[in-house]
């Protein structure tokens, strides 16, 4: 029984680094109409990035918060200076995208080399706590903690603000939006950023669960796809319900058929796709 | 035998009922003109019949055919052509090539995978003709993004009718033409579509005027009223509708 | 100013001549000069004329129908597999066996894959196209007793004609180009055809060809099972000149590599893609002479500058080039 309840924690802890990731992707394709392809490369490139501050800076969440800015002024001159020129030409967006996976991926091959890099937790949050006659990692919990506090702080900011009702309305209609004197550049850049942000973190506070190597992006992103489908595009509950869903199939299917593990992924998410493409939660379309 | 009939047709979207058991028909080489304020539904009618939208209830019949809830391609197939009020050509193909695909559409060949478009002498024979009748012949090789409103607008009716269809649905076809546009263009329609029931939304009674048989005049889903041009335009409720008679028949191409 | 392509119904002599002087020229250069080519720049040439099929396919499904597909390599890779299993692990050695198994297998995922993918429009096409491309590389890594796992398949012979001769790089070379030739004429004449030209007219505006009489869904499934098909024809070349097939070969590496190939040569034009992955080849070959580890850098940085700038492609640009040079001969009426 205990062995179960781990898998589930697992499940649910690698999922919120799969929501951080998710809510970014689920944003920008919501507001924006992109598939930003490079998003995993980004998650990835705050990973590295993260470590070599962290030889710097001794607080584990400044790095965490630090890393992100980066890659979240990384990820808005990727938008002003090249994804803004093909304004709503969609095909054309993503593949501008794809183009940054090669680029970012073989820059961070260069750069840090194509060993494994793996990153440790903050001293306090080292330890273990008992779960029956297994022990799980303290951080862990604390990952989760964080995931629900990023989801209640992108809910109320969807929710209850100004400027997220300004993105939902960009979401349902943008010519109304425009219409209505918004800045719609300005959003684009705005959640482009905060997208990039999410991601980047993950990167680096993923660290002490997901082993780093240059190639983590695609899959990483393929990953994000599937929980946006699932979940449901453009509500951050979605992206919530969606990350935690895979996390614990991820996870349990890892433990139980470990060669079919990312098969039955790909066959839930195929089938989501034709019966219901607008996703557990999402906007019926 | 009419050319399309329609009994109770209703259309609902969610809790909204648009159209309210429509009834109507039109008769073979008839001209019926359906006039109404701007969401009356006429438009919805429209689609509906050419298969965009479904029937919530009804039947739709097209030279004695049921065809309530056949594919839209197929009811092509049965003699139904339609244009659109918003211009919808293929704009980064040629002028002659948007004829030539609105000619296939209805033959055999469209599947030919082997034979060039240009083999077949006697569609582009047919295409010729059509392109000169309205005056773009000339233009053939030209990127239909690159012409004219009016040019286009001509193109949009050339190509519905271009398969030679029994029964034309057309969507306000003056729609942004300038005022001293509209005779020439109803002109046009009249000699193209020679034969052809038509059935067609307006907003300009000139157009009405010139091109109708009969008028039918939708107001919020439901008809409420018929005739010749004439009998609608004494008609009381229709004036009530149109805010006052002399606003009414002077209205001019608001879309 | 861009013009649709002229109608020329009757064209003397002498014009078709200039019209196809550069085919011709080219095709010239292309038969005469193999046997003195250097292995190195022989095998770079099959690649090109291999990924240039490749590329055409992927053509029909996105420059012409609008089907934006990132699972196109699962038609090529699972055509290459079935070489690489039929001449590795049964020994089958047949060109006339083994290429229309090959072909056969990818036309029939396309069909399977073209019913699910087709469910949906828009991004989510894109998403089915880049999952089911996944899934099948999932298998290929899986299903080790005949894949080979992530080991692939190794060791695949050139195929063998039932001719007097045995196949060298040389004859492989003419093998590849003959096909080549053929293809191309097909899916020239395709391209050309009602079906070609209702392609495009979906593309445009499915909702209008629907009013045309056009059962757009139909046209779509075919387009997807003819790019399909001629996927598979490449994949059935690619096998042997790559000598393995590894799992990447299915999987969105290679998707996306055939799409940026068919990106940077520009759609609009037919020899686009064929450009597109003569420039790509070329640069890979050259940047791997000097920094092989730099190599996806540079194609991202090409790609990336070819999307932003070079909107149409390279293809259009040719074009227009020649098109010059063709008219100040002046004998062609503009």
């Amino acid at each position: 029984m205990d062995v179960w309840l781990l898998h589930v924690l697992n499940g649910i802890s690698y999922g919120m680094i799969l929501f951080l990731i998710a809510s970014g992707l689920s944003l920008i394709l919501g507001v924006m109409g992109i598939l930003n392809l490079a998003h995993g490369a980004l998650y990835m490139l705050g990973a590295y990035i993260g470590l070599t501050l962290a030889s710097h800076v001794r607080n584990f969440w400044v790095v965490a918060l630090l890393g992100g800015i980066v890659i979240a002024l990384f990820g808005l001159v990727l938008e002003r200076v090249f994804l803004s020129r093909l304004y709503r030409q969609m095909n054309e967006q993503a593949l501008l995208t794809l183009g940054f996976v090669y680029i970012i991926g073989n820059v961070v091959l260069w750069v840090w080399g194509g060993w494994l890099k793996v990153g440790s937790a903050p001293s306090y949050l080292a330890t273990s706590i008992a779960i029956g006659e297994f022990s799980f990692p303290l951080y862990r919990f604390a990952l989760i903690f964080i995931g629900l506090l990023v989801a209640a702080a992108l809910y109320w900011f969807q929710e209850k603000t100004r400027a997220g009702a300004i993105v939902r309305a960009g979401m349902d209609d943008k010519e109304m939006t425009m219409g209505l004197g918004i800045n719609y550049g300005l959003v684009c850049s705005a959640i482009f950023f905060l997208g990039a942000f999410l991601a980047g973190c993950a990167g680096f506070i993923g660290l002490p669960v997901i082993v780093a190597n240059w190639e983590m992006g695609f899959p990483m992103l393929l990953m994000a796809m599937i929980v946006v489908v699932i979940g449901g595009m453009g509500k951050v509950q979605g992206a919530l319900l969606g990350a935690i869903i895979i996390g614990i199939i991820d996870n349990l299917g890892k433990a139980l058929f470990p060669d079919l593990a990312m098969f039955t992924i790909y066959l839930v998410f195929i089938i989501i796709l034709l019966v219901r493409p607008s996703g557990l939660l999402g906007r019926k379309l | 035998m009419e050319a399309l009939k329609i009994e109770g047709l209703s259309k609902n979207f969610g809790g909204l009922q648009v159209l309210k058991e429509v009834s109507l028909s039109v008769e073979a080489g008839e001209y019926v003109a359906i006039i109404g304020p701007n969401g009356a539904g006429k438009t919805t009618l429209l689609n509906v019949i050419t298969g965009e939208l479904s029937a919530t209830t009804g039947r739709i019949y097209i030279f004695g055919q049921e065809i309530t809830t056949t594919p839209t391609h197929r009811r092509a197939h049965i003699g139904l052509a339609r244009s659109f009020q918003i211009t919808r050509l293929l704009p980064s193909l040629g002028v002659l090539d948007n004829i030539l695909l609105s000619l296939h559409g209805m033959r055999p060949s469209r599947f030919q995978m082997f034979r060039p478009i240009t083999a077949y002498n006697e569609t582009l024979a047919q295409a010729q003709r059509l392109l000169e009748l309205i005056d773009l012949w000339e233009k053939r090789d030209e990127l239909v993004q690159t012409m004219s409103y009016g040019e286009q607008r001509k193109m949009e009716i050339a190509i519905s009718l271009a398969a030679e269809p029994k029964l034309l649905l057309l969507d306000e076809p003056s729609a942004g033409l300038a005022v001293g546009e509209i005779p020439a263009f109803t002109n046009m329609i009249k000699s193209l579509a020679k034969g052809t029931a038509v059935f067609f939304s307006a907003h300009d009674m000139d157009v009405v005027f010139d091109l109708a048989h009969r008028v039918v005049v939708l107001y919020y889903g439901q008809i409420i009223a018929q005739g010749t041009p004439k009998e609608i335009q004494a008609n009381p409720t229709v004036k009530e509708i149109y805010l006052g008679s002399e606003e009414g028949t002077a209205d001019a191409g608001v879309s | 100013m861009v013009k649709a392509n002229p109608k020329i119904f009757r064209q003397a002599w002498q014009e078709k001549l200039v019209a196809y002087a550069p085919y011709i020229l080219l095709s010239l250069i292309l038969i005469i000069w193999p046997p003195f080519m250097s292995p190195y720049v022989k095998s770079m040439m099959i690649q090109i004329l291999i990924f240039g099929i490749f590329a055409l396919s992927l053509n029909i499904i996105f420059g012409y129908t609008g089907l934006f597909s990132l699972g196109h390599a699962a038609f090529f890779g699972v055509s290459g597999y079935t070489t690489a299993i039929l001449m590795t692990s049964y020994g089958i050695e047949s060109f006339w066996l083994v290429a229309p198994a090959g072909i056969i297998m990818a036309t029939l995922l396309a069909a399977i894959y073209g019913i699910i993918a087709l469910r949906v429009s828009g991004i989510y096409f894109l998403f089915v196209t880049l999952a089911l491309g996944e899934l099948l590389y999932g298998v290929a890594l899986r299903w080790r007793t005949v894949t080979g796992g992530s080991n692939g398949m190794p060791g695949i012979p050139y195929p063998t004609l039932g001719l007097p001769f045995t196949m060298t790089a040389t004859y492989f070379y003419y093998l590849v180009f003959a096909l080549f030739i053929i293809c191309a004429f097909l899916i020239y004449r395709l391209i050309k055809s009602p079906f070609g030209y209702a392609l495009q007219g979906i593309r445009e505006d499915e909702h209008r060809m629907k009013h045309l009489g056009y059962n757009t869904w139909l046209y779509k499934y075919l387009a997807f099972i003819v790019g399909g098909f001629f996927a598979g024809v490449a994949g059935v070349l690619f096998a042997p000149s790559s000598s393995i097939m590894v799992p990447a070969h299915l999987g969105a590496l290679t998707s996306t590599l055939v799409m940026l190939m068919v990106i940077i040569g520009g759609t609009k034009t037919f020899f686009g893609p064929v450009i597109g992955a003569a420039i790509v080849l070329f640069l890979q070959y050259y940047v791997s002479l000097y920094s092989p580890e730099r190599w996806p850098l540079i194609l991202g940085a090409v790609f990336v500058l070819s999307v932003t700038f070079l909107r149409q492609g390279v293809g259009v640009y040719v074009l227009r080039l020649w098109n010059r040079v063709r008219y100040s001969y002046g004998s062609i009426k503009d």
